[in-house]
């Protein structure tokens, strides 16, 4: 079996070394006992066993999946087109599906489709951007490069240390996305099993349609929700008579009980036993869009198109909090960390381009079609369109048993990729900042501890997951979507000679548009 | 034969090529016999020539020397071998090294030959020390290794007795040969830890990060001191690969190594010729030592542990077979 070793540089104190101890004793080995035999002996090769097998590569995308990678020996794919555009869509999808009709809803509903279509033709023209930047570097090998590498080719341990830090912004912003949801579901599924076997019948609160298909407006008198979720999420569950209610609280109780399942699984030491799960994550969007489309069928469409100004039911058309629908997009079409890895695979590289798009293409249809269906079947003569939620399984209660299995297999889904995405993190840090993924055990559980305290405050005082997405999306995809993939471009065909101010204008357009991004968040 | 450990002797034994090693299982004897200085170099040549019984020697720390046997399979030659020139073999031996297969089919057999050796040890030289070595360990599944070693372990302990025996799992792929041979080579020196505690004095006084001590023929570590915690586990490892690689490249030359000093903006290593047994590595991570310095130290402190070594003459000889 092939091994390689690559020469370590031993005057620089390099902490991120790439290579472990035991590989590198195994080349000094080889290179000694190969010295001994004549070439052509085949005595002392190695057999295969005492090789150290190849490093586990993980691929996710955050709020997507996160999957192991068979790397192959040759580093050459071998996976057909069909299988490439499958692998890419898959990982960008996940759970950020569940906030797209609440993005339309804040966008506007034209306002909003077009936006999802200007985003997904931008964050792909800046994928496509960073595929090619690993081929525009001269004179280096950089077959086993990712982004991160070619971002420390370009601006030096600058670009490794921001594009760890942005990188750790939007895996721990995913992570605390993850244990809100979770929570979330872990109290309905609760929620619907105890009405379930103690056969209460549950006279909602809520303002809801009547019917059998109910969909409930948890937060009715909401007028800005970014501003006054964290308040109204308080006043939730003011009805403690029960005392199943008061012991299984959404946001008071059940993060807590969260860290008794959670917290050992994050302090494995390898994650390819979670890896195995990843199917879950399509199961969970294939049942999510039939689930829509059944609602859809149920409900009916109830659309009406004002322009630019509020009625009781109706938003307008264009609103200035589109800001908040590119933020959550950001996140939502966000592969760029992982791209170059997964078209390696790809068997014919020349349709790259190609497959790339036609996977950003289906993503945008799947987007789209969740969004526009809740959006337009949301049955606004009772209830507002201001009612959709960040989560819009929210909007249905927790005794609707289509939804409560939907929630149950994004819980089951969620709990398996959680521990991979604590992996990534540890992984990355640990490996940066002290040489080795698991440096000790105190280490790993004080980060441990960090992530998932993160994630419980979250929960508990502001369980809002649109605007989590959001904010997590701009920051992270202001430096891998828009800046370094655009900066990188212009430095490449500035060095080649072959920069034109055309060029210029637009990759510093795309700059501008993610500071534009990121700062919207924070005013709108 | 090839001897991994004993890089030097390799190019003399070229001609022995073949299916020999290989195909069969490795059975090698290893005989170390200590010198009187001038008698028995004249007793282990009469050795050398035996009929399909690999053999050659080589210089060990000092005063040695190394007897090493491939008897790989054969058996006749080897049950004539043994009765015939028994008595020769196993005088004045001082250690008896005894390496096994692992993955050996015959077990039985293996014993029976490592009891016949024990037996000729203790009528010969009742002193000696018995080393094993369970070899080819990289063959056996990793969660099943300790579990068999511990097993073979026990085996041979019961077997030996009343002679004590000490055994090592090995494997050419892994850390376990090198480690085990340190072992042994530590064991064999007189006067080691009295050689530490000067070491560690020396390496203090100069100020050194780190000081090495090797035996000459196959750069094996003796001893070491290190002022603070190194990250590389394998280095003592992969520095005698180097050196005996570089010593290779020198013998193509019919040149021979001395002594090598390496230094950049960081460190500066030295290695030289120390006393007649051992070479010194010493690290300094201060480059503004300049090098003449550490070289007049190092020249002074070669007296000091010269006079160490003469304390212990020669006593008797060692042998070392390798099964």
């Amino acid at each position: 079996r092939p091994f390689y070793v690559e020469p370590r540089n031993i005057v620089d104190e390099d902490t991120q070394e790439r290579v472990s101890a035991e590989a590198s004793v195994m080349n000094s080995r080889m290179q000694y006992y190969s010295r001994l035999t004549g070439s052509s002996d085949r005595l002392l090769i190695p057999p295969d066993h005492v090789i150290p097998a190849p490093e586990e590569i993980y691929v996710y995308s955050p709020l997507g999946m996160a999957f192991k990678i068979h790397g192959n020996a040759d580093g050459s794919g071998q996976n057909p087109s069909i299988i490439t555009i499958f692998a890419i869509w898959n990982t960008m999808m996940g759970t950020s599906i569940l906030s797209i009709p609440w993005g339309i809803k804040q966008a506007g509903f034209t306002f909003g489709v077009i936006i999802v279509i200007l985003m997904g033709i931008l964050t792909l023209y800046c994928c496509l951007r960073v595929l090619k930047s690993r081929a525009a570097i001269p004179f280096i090998d950089t077959s086993s490069w990712e982004f991160p590498d070619v971002c420390k080719y370009y601006f030096g341990s600058f670009g490794q240390w921001s594009s760890l830090v942005f990188s750790m912004v939007s895996l721990v912003g995913a992570m605390i996305v993850y244990w809100v949801l979770m929570s979330n579901f872990l109290f309905n599924t609760g929620k619907f099993i105890y009405n379930y076997v103690h056969h209460v019948n549950v006279t909602d609160t809520d303002v809801g349609t009547n019917g059998t298909d109910r969909v409930i407006c948890p937060f009715p008198n909401t007028e800005h929700p970014a501003n006054h979720s964290a308040d109204l999420y308080m006043t939730y569950g003011n009805n403690t008579e029960d005392v199943f209610d008061q012991w299984w609280h959404k946001t008071k109780t059940v993060p807590l009980y969260l860290i008794i399942l959670l917290l050992p699984l994050l302090n494995f030491k390898s994650a390819s036993f979670f890896a195995r799960f990843t199917f879950l994550g399509t199961v969970s969007v294939a049942y999510l869009i039939i689930l829509v489309t059944l609602k859809a069928a149920r409900l009916g469409f109830h659309l009406e198109f004002h322009w630019f100004h509020s009625t009781d039911f109706f938003v307008p058309e264009f609103r200035s909090l589109f800001p908040q629908l590119t933020g959550v997009l950001t996140l939502a079409f966000f592969i760029h960390n992982c791209v170059i890895t997964l078209l390696k695979n790809n068997k014919n590289q020349e349709n790259n381009v190609r497959d790339l798009s036609v996977a950003y293409l289906l993503v945008g249809l799947t987007y789209l079609y969740v969004g526009i269906l809740i959006f337009a079947v949301f049955p606004s003569p009772p209830l507002s369109k201001d009612c959709i939620e960040p989560n819009f399984l929210d909007n249905f209660p927790s005794s609707d048993i289509l939804v409560f299995i939907a929630r149950g297999c994004l819980l089951f889904q969620l709990s398996t990729v959680y521990p991979l995405l604590g992996y990534l993190v540890r992984v990355q840090l640990m490996g940066q900042i002290f040489g080795k993924p698991y440096p000790s055990v105190f280490h790993v559980m004080t980060l441990n501890l960090i992530i998932v305290g993160a994630g419980v405050l979250m929960a508990r005082f502001y369980p809002n997951i649109g605007s989590i997405i959001r904010y997590s999306g701009a920051t992270c995809g202001l430096a891998y979507v828009f800046v370094f993939p655009s900066v990188i471009h212009m430095i490449s065909l500035h060095r080649s000679g072959q920069l034109r101010w055309p060029s210029v204008v637009f990759h510093s357009f795309l700059i501008v548009l993610g500071i534009a991004n990121l700062i919207g968040q924070f005013l709108m | 034969m090839r001897s991994i450990i004993f890089a030097n002797y390799i190019a003399r034994d070229t001609r022995r090529l073949g299916a020999t090693i290989k195909a069969r299982l490795i059975s090698v004897y290893v005989f170390i016999e200590k010198c009187l200085r001038l008698s028995c170099l004249n007793h282990s040549v009469s050795l050398i020539c035996v009929f399909d019984v690999e053999h050659s020697h080589v210089r060990f720390l000092g005063n040695l020397v190394l007897n090493l046997w491939d008897c790989g399979g054969q058996d006749t030659f080897m049950e004539n071998y043994f009765t015939s020139q028994r008595d020769n073999i196993f005088r004045n031996v001082e250690v008896l090294i005894y390496v096994f297969d692992v993955e050996s089919r015959e077990l039985e057999k293996d014993m029976h030959y490592y009891q016949s050796c024990l037996e000729a040890i203790l009528q010969n030289s009742p002193d000696a020390k018995v080393f094993c070595l369970v070899h080819k360990m990289d063959l056996v599944q990793e969660d099943q290794r300790d579990l068999i070693f511990k097993e073979r372990e026990d085996d041979l302990k019961r077997l030996s007795r009343p002679l004590e025996c000490t055994c090592f799992r090995t494997s050419i792929w892994d850390e376990t040969l090198y480690k085990a041979w340190s072992s042994i080579v530590y064991q064999l020196i007189p006067n080691v830890q009295q050689l530490e505690t000067n070491l560690r004095n020396f390496a203090q006084i100069i100020e050194a990060d780190e000081v090495l001590l090797f035996e000459r023929a196959t750069f094996l570590v003796i001893s070491h001191y290190q002022c603070k915690e190194q990250r590389d586990a394998h280095r003592f490892e992969k520095i005698s690969n180097i050196i005996k690689q570089f010593k290779l490249s020198c013998s193509k030359l019919a040149a021979s190594f001395q002594s090598m000093e390496v230094r950049n903006s960081n460190f500066a290593a030295f290695i030289d010729v120390f006393t007649s047994n051992t070479y010194v590595m010493v690290i300094m991570s201060d480059p503004s030592i300049p090098s003449a310095a550490t070289l007049i130290n190092i020249r002074n402190a070669r007296k000091h542990f010269e006079k160490l070594e003469r304390v212990d003459g020669p006593k008797h000889s060692l042998h070392m077979r390798m099964r």
